[in-house]
């Protein structure tokens, strides 16, 4: 049984860490926003996309 | 199958906009979609038309006027610097998915000078960081407009840093709650294992203490919340919900700490650290429901950056803010502006839409001298005005304080599940006082242990959680539908309802001017007087012109000279013709109709009216379905309300009430014993939703009567009106379905524990067994009903 006086100290230090590195992950936002990431995985944005042209000037609708 | 916009899912009006998007000819309800349409193509970002999971907003084709936020006095409130630039934080409304979150990310990024920007959907808030020296605000911010984003102006720097500081504190929390929870039951799973009590004495207290150690930050840091809400109500003299929680936490872990210093025969620390924890997710989810409704209301309530142009002495122009007007200043109101104040009209005659204000679906004219009111909206041309009243002397102001006045005489609603947390609190105590009584005087050794046992088994664990989670699911569902509910008691109101009253302009009508018909020709045709008003408004930016949109075959009008206020004239096939008010086109008094006149005199007489939604009556019909009486009343005229009620099938209809008749309308109701829900969307309205048993608002009205309001319906669905009931209701009988259960639970559970044949492990078991009961019940309401 003396096993457990070194096994269970061990787990303490373990949810010690897991706190801290959730405490870490709120701090910094990452639970902010839940939603957006789940989607902008669905396409590769690696090519700059091109300066849209300006619009013409003068085309309120009113 | 009507075809809708591509961009927004509106139905298209005649003529559509046709523009060349994605490969094939689209069909758009306005340029402004179109345009919006158009620049997502180009930036390359149409990918957001497959990821979107629900249809954009529709995009306004005139851009707001934005150059306020480049103001150094608006800036210093709100922006803050950051590295390279400045970082502020807008609100939007026109964010309906994840999808919009993604384009207004990637369609900053493409800005220049912007920084960086995070949109974010849940709660309708962009943080944009950006470089003075490369970029306005106003720029980017145009760029968000043009997509159908319009720009608010969030709480300020302060309020928005101590928003996330509070949400991170509850998440925090939720979290240690979870680790210590799992921890103390993976401790408390030894000794349960251990039932033939084999366990050595050194080796079992060692465990103890560690769970001990584990489960007293869960108890007292995570579970602060109850433990702070039991002492108000302690001081308040009410037994309530958060005494029985904080009450049953403390006394598992006290009892527990006793046992495990006296070396007793139980420990309860599971128990304690679970119940923590289940109840923390319960009300941060009903919560997080809540949260989001309000804070979007909340915020665009105090939306727009205000400014007023005010003329100096020397004809020069400057733009203050609001508060910085005084009585006796000259202001220009711009055409679609707010009026920032009550004052008097300079100009000989201008023209005023004060729906929001009374119900009158027509803009009124108003001729030198006449009052102004701040809150209603110019139209037409520009006005000038001297202000005789600023803040809280306006009309607006009074308003308000007769929506505060009327929140607070609402009638008291007795909050049921607290009264049963009171009950059940009196008589737990009163039963554990009988048993340790009856123990004391049979086994005086077993006596205290039993009636621990008693108190912890008896966990209110399942009653607490009944309505929050009931809450939480009802929420989620409603949201589903588009309804943001904002109050506390909203659903619990909205299920008593016996009675609803609608008002009528923005409301069940969609407050814009149709033409109904020619209802008067004097030797003309009918279809030709149409076609020679259809040419005569084509250009005109009169808010009637577009109701003439629709005419086909319309001839060319030459010559066309708009006068404001009044009308058009112009040549037609040699012939000067006039349409417009009565003294402009025929020389007769004005009548309030439009006429068509030429030399001969009058031609033809066009009737306009309000037409009502699409889905008003079939919302009307539902809701008779479920049982409620329907009244209408409304600040417009007799006979467009006589109308409209007939139109729908309201039988109750009243005309003409000011915002004081239309309360008084909703007092006598209550006074008979009714439940009254108000759906309204106006100025006017406001008052009466505040002091109405429950109220809804209509999403695209006025931000002060969705403040007033319980429940806010995002965009104009009327049919979200029956189905919001219909949720209620259910959440209601789920609700009690919950009680009966928690209590008949507790019934089962204290006569063994009584007995005394109860051990901790059973008592877990009994507990997690009957919140999963509960939860797993009340997550049936998610199921969204058909409408």
């Amino acid at each position: 049984m003396n096993i457990l006086l070194f096994l269970i100290p061990i787990s303490l230090v373990m949810i010690g860490a897991a706190a801290l590195l959730f405490a870490w992950a709120v701090k910094h936002g990452q639970f902010d926003d839940l939603d957006t990431p789940a989607i902008d995985i669905l396409r590769d944005d690696d090519v700059p996309a091109p300066q849209p042209p300006r619009e013409k000037a003068g085309d309120d609708a009113d | 199958m009507a075809e809708v916009c591509h961009h927004c899912g509106e139905p298209l009006l005649q003529p559509a906009v046709r523009a060349d998007v994605d490969g094939a000819a689209r069909g758009f309800c306005c340029e402004g979609c179109a345009a919006a349409a158009r620049w997502i193509l180009d930036a390359r970002l149409d990918d957001y038309y497959r990821l979107r999971s629900v249809p954009a907003g529709r995009v306004d084709a005139d851009a707001p006027a934005l150059a306020a936020w480049d103001r150094e006095e608006l800036l210093a409130g709100h922006a803050r610097a950051v590295e390279g630039g400045r970082e502020i934080t807008v609100l939007t409304d026109g964010m309906r998915c994840a999808a919009c979150a993604w384009l207004i990310d990637r369609a900053l990024a493409r800005e220049s000078g912007v920084l960086d920007s995070t949109a974010n959907a849940i709660t309708g808030r962009i943080r944009i960081a950006w470089n003075p020296a490369l970029t306005t605000l106003s720029q980017p911010l145009a760029r968000l407009a043009s997509l159908g984003y319009r720009p608010y102006l969030a709480t300020g720097e302060a309020r928005e840093r101590a928003r996330r500081s509070e949400r991170n504190r509850d998440l925090l929390r939720i979290g240690l709650a979870g680790i210590g929870a799992m921890q103390a039951m993976m401790f408390a799973e030894a000794l349960y294992l251990d039932t033939r009590g084999e366990m050595p004495l050194p080796t079992r207290d060692f465990f103890r203490w560690i769970t001990f150690m584990v489960s007293t930050p869960v108890v007292f840091w995570a579970g602060w919340p109850f433990l702070v809400g039991a002492w108000h109500e302690l001081r308040g003299r009410r037994l309530g919900m958060d005494v029985l929680i904080a009450g049953s936490t403390l006394l598992a872990w006290a009892a527990s700490t006793i046992e495990t210093v006296r070396g007793g025969v139980h420990v309860w620390y599971d128990a304690a650290v679970m119940f923590v924890f289940l109840l923390l997710v319960a009300r941060q989810l009903e919560q997080r429901a809540r949260g989001i409704a309000s804070a979007q209301v909340d915020a665009l309530a105090r939306a727009r950056p205000a400014f007023a142009t005010r003329e100096l002495a020397d004809g020069s122009r400057e733009s203050v803010p609001l508060d910085a007007l005084a009585v006796d200043d000259i202001v220009r109101v711009a055409v679609g502006e707010p009026v920032p104040a009550d004052g008097v009209l300079l100009d000989d005659d201008a023209r005023f839409e004060e729906s929001l204000l009374t119900g009158e679906s027509t803009p009124v004219s108003k001729h030198a001298g006449d009052a102004v009111y701040a809150g209603t909206a110019c139209r037409e041309h520009a006005a000038r005005m001297r202000i005789t009243e600023v803040g809280a002397g306006t009309r607006l102001a009074e308003l308000a304080r007769l929506v505060e006045t009327a929140q607070a005489h609402r009638p008291a609603l007795a909050r049921g599940a607290e009264r049963i947390a009171g009950w059940f609190v009196a008589g737990l105590l009163l039963a554990a006082t009988a048993v340790y009584l009856w123990w004391r005087a049979h086994d005086p050794a077993r006596a205290f242990e039993v009636t621990l046992a008693l108190l912890v088994i008896s966990c209110p664990c399942a009653l607490s959680l009944a309505v929050p989670a009931a809450l939480a699911a009802a929420h989620g569902a409603l949201a589903k539908i588009g309804v943001l509910s904002v109050r506390p008691d909203a659903l619990d109101r909205l299920a008593r309802v016996t009675d609803v009253v609608f008002d009528k302009t923005g409301t069940l009508g969609d407050g814009k001017p149709h033409l109904q018909g020619v209802d008067a020709c004097i030797g003309i045709d009918a279809d030709k007087a149409l076609c020679i008003a259809a040419a005569l408004e084509r250009d005109s930016s009169h808010p009637l012109a577009a109701a003439f949109a629709h005419v086909a075959g319309v001839p060319t009008a030459a010559n066309l000279r708009a006068v404001a206020g009044q009308g058009v004239e112009g040549m037609i096939d040699g012939q000067r013709w006039r349409i417009g008010t009565a003294p402009f086109a025929i020389g007769q008094d004005d009548d309030g109709a439009i006429w068509l006149g030429n030399a001969a005199g009058a031609r033809a007489r066009f009737a306009f009216a309000e037409r009502e939604r699409p889905d008003a009556a079939r919302a009307v019909a539902r809701l008779r379905e479920q049982g409620l009486a329907l009244h209408l009343a409304s600040g417009d005229a007799a006979a467009p309300v006589a109308r409209f009620a007939e139109a729908v099938g309201i039988s109750d209809a009243y005309a003409r009430q000011s915002p004081e008749d239309k309360l008084a309308r909703v007092r006598a109701l209550q006074a008979d014993g009714r439940s009254v829900a108000m759906v309204g969307d106006g100025l006017n309205d406001a008052p009466v939703l505040a002091g109405a048993d429950v109220s809804l608002a209509i999403g695209d009205g006025a931000a002060l009567a969705q403040r007033a309001a319980d429940l806010v319906l995002s965009g104009s669905a009327l049919g979200n009106v029956p189905a919001a009931i219909a949720i209620a209701r259910r959440t209601r009988r789920i609700v009690r379905q919950n009680l009966a259960w928690a209590v008949g639970y507790n019934l089962l559970a204290l006569p063994l524990a009584a007995a005394g044949v109860v051990t901790p492990w059973l008592a877990a078991l009994g507990m997690a067994l009957s919140s999963l009961a509960v939860t797993a019940n009340a997550l049936r309401l998610t199921r969204v009903p058909s409408r």
